[in-house]
């Protein structure tokens, strides 16, 4: 059956993005400012070079998924190839096909980097308490005995076992967040 | 030889000091709890152990996290055997055979042979491995930049080749990784590269980030993204582990001896680790073993062939990473980060200046398969209860760790940033199928590559055939090259209607 252009579009889109992000880079590594040495590889040689590669590589992916009739064939070894005659059925006879949840994975991700960007602010045990009962919620754990628990729990622990025994000076924030931190490792015995 | 024993002897006292036999153990423990969890890889569960190790001496460090690599291959034959669930890609021939014969009643029996072929194939690549590793070093001592670079673009290679899957998608991830390397000051001409004004770029980017957050962060999004599915686990009555009879195991010396060259040789190439190992040595046994016709259906060689290949092939992946510098697997890229957080670089000089330190770690091998045996005999009916625990507790905790391994190498916060940001791309990697691991690969052996390459072309004034010239530099660049071309080649001698 021939392959619909909306799906080969979709199974070129990577290669077309990472191929114009490699043109774009070797533009800048041409821009590169230093003092060219007589009969010597400057420092942009080797990273023109690679990106030479890279874009080499999408091309001619690129040229494989419009021209040929089954562009879903990867040129690659994939491992079950490698077990050559075995019955891979037991493997694969209960796979069912993943279930997508956009949602947590972008709420998961921003959690994520609001942590980053508030812990300095909150300092770790309160921003890691938050985080994990955000973390627990976000991957649909309902159990809020067990969620503030472990995330209570959680912080506590891994700010004894850091900052105690692993001797990491973690962010203890700044005016009244960075008191309760104190208080904390007061009460820990951290100095 | 004699100077090779007592240092292991040596190696061996320093294994049973108690600090560093304690960490063997708890080594040994997280990487059994590693590899029964579906949601935790060996590769993961090395790199979240690492920023543990930061206030530690070398060698319980490396104890660590070296004992972790050998269970790691282990434990997850359990959950394949008993509930058709592989903790990661290594076991997943182990269920082939273990689980028909879990369902035949022998469950027992099915784990015994795992636990003797996983004690089999370590312990002979591990005596391999202290056999091979002085003259293997001694011989790198001769080798110069060209050898060096040769053996480097070996490595990368075969990671591409090897790594199964797409070969385009193998070499865009490894031209990332190598491209991720050159950001920051060169060192030569001071040029800044791809720093685009950005103060945090100009230090360059760490690689021990890139591998945390592809790894750790990314895997964790990615199952995030499929809510956390908790494999249904059917009731196993009895879990035990019933040793085969000496008659029975004699009886597979071929498969015990073919499957364990197997794994060694497929360890000492660099990038093809454990995962390639389990599924070619499987593959080996289906063509050539005495009952190849029953491979599939619930009989010991199936499950013999690939535990042996899999752990013996961590013996081998060490040979490259101290001997060379050259990690040849995932894991081993992560012990190598260790050493050199430590301040020490592995290659042939180590064996020179800190002999002590690898000899510690080959004999934490040794001791740490003879420990991992006993614990899987008596715990494993404990250890697989950790599959009840829910996925996403388990995956909470792995983020934290993860953050926090980033920020405890430098104690900086834009370090975590750009762990974040390596998730994410550890994300979309695995989402449109780009395996990591030529990334990661990319990112630790890229330096070693441009630096040998560039003195190369300083050396020999611009003349690339000097690496066709040199005899040892030509054999490992055809090598690599028909490595590289292999899969192109097969690929085009299928039948149109093959290329499915």
């Amino acid at each position: 059956m021939p392959i619909p252009p909306h799906a080969r579009l979709r199974q070129l889109a990577p290669y077309a993005l990472v191929g114009t992000a490699g043109l774009f880079l070797f533009y800048v590594a041409t821009q590169f400012e230093f003092h060219r040495r007589a009969s010597t590889l400057g420092p942009d040689f080797w990273p023109k070079l690679i990106l030479g590669l890279l874009i080499m590589v999408c091309a001619c992916e690129i040229a494989r998924i419009v021209f040929t009739k089954n562009p879903d064939r990867d040129i690659g070894i994939v491992l079950e190839d490698m077990a050559q005659g075995a019955d891979t059925t037991v493997a694969t006879e209960s796979t069912e096909p993943a279930a997508s949840h956009p949602w947590r994975l972008l709420a998961g991700m921003a959690a994520t980097l609001a942590y980053v960007a508030l812990v300095g602010t909150t300092g770790f045990f309160l921003t890691t308490t938050a985080y994990l009962a955000a973390f627990l919620a976000i991957g649909d754990y309902r159990n809020r005995k067990i969620t503030a628990a472990l995330s209570i729990g959680g912080a506590l622990l891994l700010m004894f076992i850091f900052m105690k025994l692993v001797y990491v000076s973690l962010p203890i924030g700044s005016g009244p967040f960075a008191q309760v931190t104190i208080l904390l490792m007061r009460l820990m015995g951290i100095r | 030889m004699d100077n090779t024993l007592v240092l292991l002897a040596q190696g061996f006292v320093q294994v049973m000091q108690p600090v560093n036999l304690l960490f063997l153990v708890v080594g040994i423990m997280l990487g059994l709890l590693v590899a029964v969890l579906p949601g935790l890889t060996l590769v993961m569960g090395v790199v979240l152990a690492l920023p543990f190790t930061y206030s530690m001496a070398v060698t319980p460090a490396i104890i660590l996290l070296t004992a972790m690599y050998v269970s790691g291959t282990y434990a997850g034959a359990w959950t394949s055997i008993l509930f058709r669930v592989p903790g990661e890609p290594i076991d997943v021939p182990l269920l082939w055979d273990g689980y028909p014969m879990a369902r035949k009643g022998e469950a027992a029996k099915a784990l015994g042979w795992t636990l003797i072929a996983a004690f089999f194939g370590g312990m002979v690549a591990a005596t391999v491995m202290v056999l091979l590793a002085q003259p293997v070093a001694k011989i790198a001592l001769t080798f110069s930049s060209p050898e060096y670079f040769a053996i480097i673009f070996f490595g990368l290679a075969s990671v591409v080749s090897l790594g199964g899957g797409s070969l385009a998608n193998a070499l865009i991830s490894l031209c990332a990784g190598i491209l991720l390397a050159t950001v920051g000051v060169d060192d030569t001409y001071g040029a800044h590269r791809f720093t685009f004004g950005v103060p945090i770029l100009t230090d360059g980017i760490d690689y021990l980030v890139v591998m945390v957050g592809a790894y750790g962060l990314g895997e964790v999004f990615m199952r995030l993204e499929q809510g956390f599915r908790s494999p249904q686990l059917h009731k196993v009555s009895d879990i035990r582990t019933r040793l085969p009879g000496l008659g029975e195991a004699l009886a597979m010396k071929t498969t015990f001896i073919r499957s364990a060259l197997a794994g060694i040789i497929i360890g000492i190439v660099p990038g093809a680790g454990a995962t390639v190992a389990s599924f070619l040595s499987y593959g080996i046994e289906s063509q050539y073993g005495k009952n190849r016709h029953k491979m599939g259906t619930g009989i010991p060689e199936g499950i013999v062939a690939p535990q042996v290949a899999a752990t013996a092939s961590v013996g081998g992946a060490l040979i490259p990473l101290v001997t060379m510098g050259i990690p040849g697997s995932g894991a081993t890229a992560i012990i190598l980060g260790a050493f050199l957080l430590h301040g020490l670089q592995p290659g042939p000089q180590v064996f020179q200046t800190s002999s002590h330190i690898i000899y510690a770690m080959f004999a934490s091998v040794f001791v740490g398969i003879i420990v991992m045996c006993v614990i899987g005999y008596f715990a494993t009916k404990f250890m697989v209860k950790v599959l009840d625990l829910p996925e996403v507790i388990v995956s909470a905790y792995v983020v934290m760790c993860c953050l926090l391994g980033a920020f405890a190498a430098r104690n900086n916060l834009t370090d975590v940033l750009l762990m974040v940001v390596f998730g994410i791309v550890g994300y979309l990697f695995e989402r449109f199928r780009f395996p990591i691991t030529p990334m990661v690969l990319g990112v630790i052996l890229g330096p070693l590559a441009e630096s040998s390459f560039m003195t190369t072309m300083i050396s020999f004034e611009n003349d690339w055939t000097v690496f066709f010239t040199r005899p040892v530099a030509s054999v490992v660049m055809c090598v690599a090259i028909i490595t590289l071309i292999y899969p192109l080649f097969r690929y085009l001698r299928q039948q149109p209607g093959e290329r499915r």
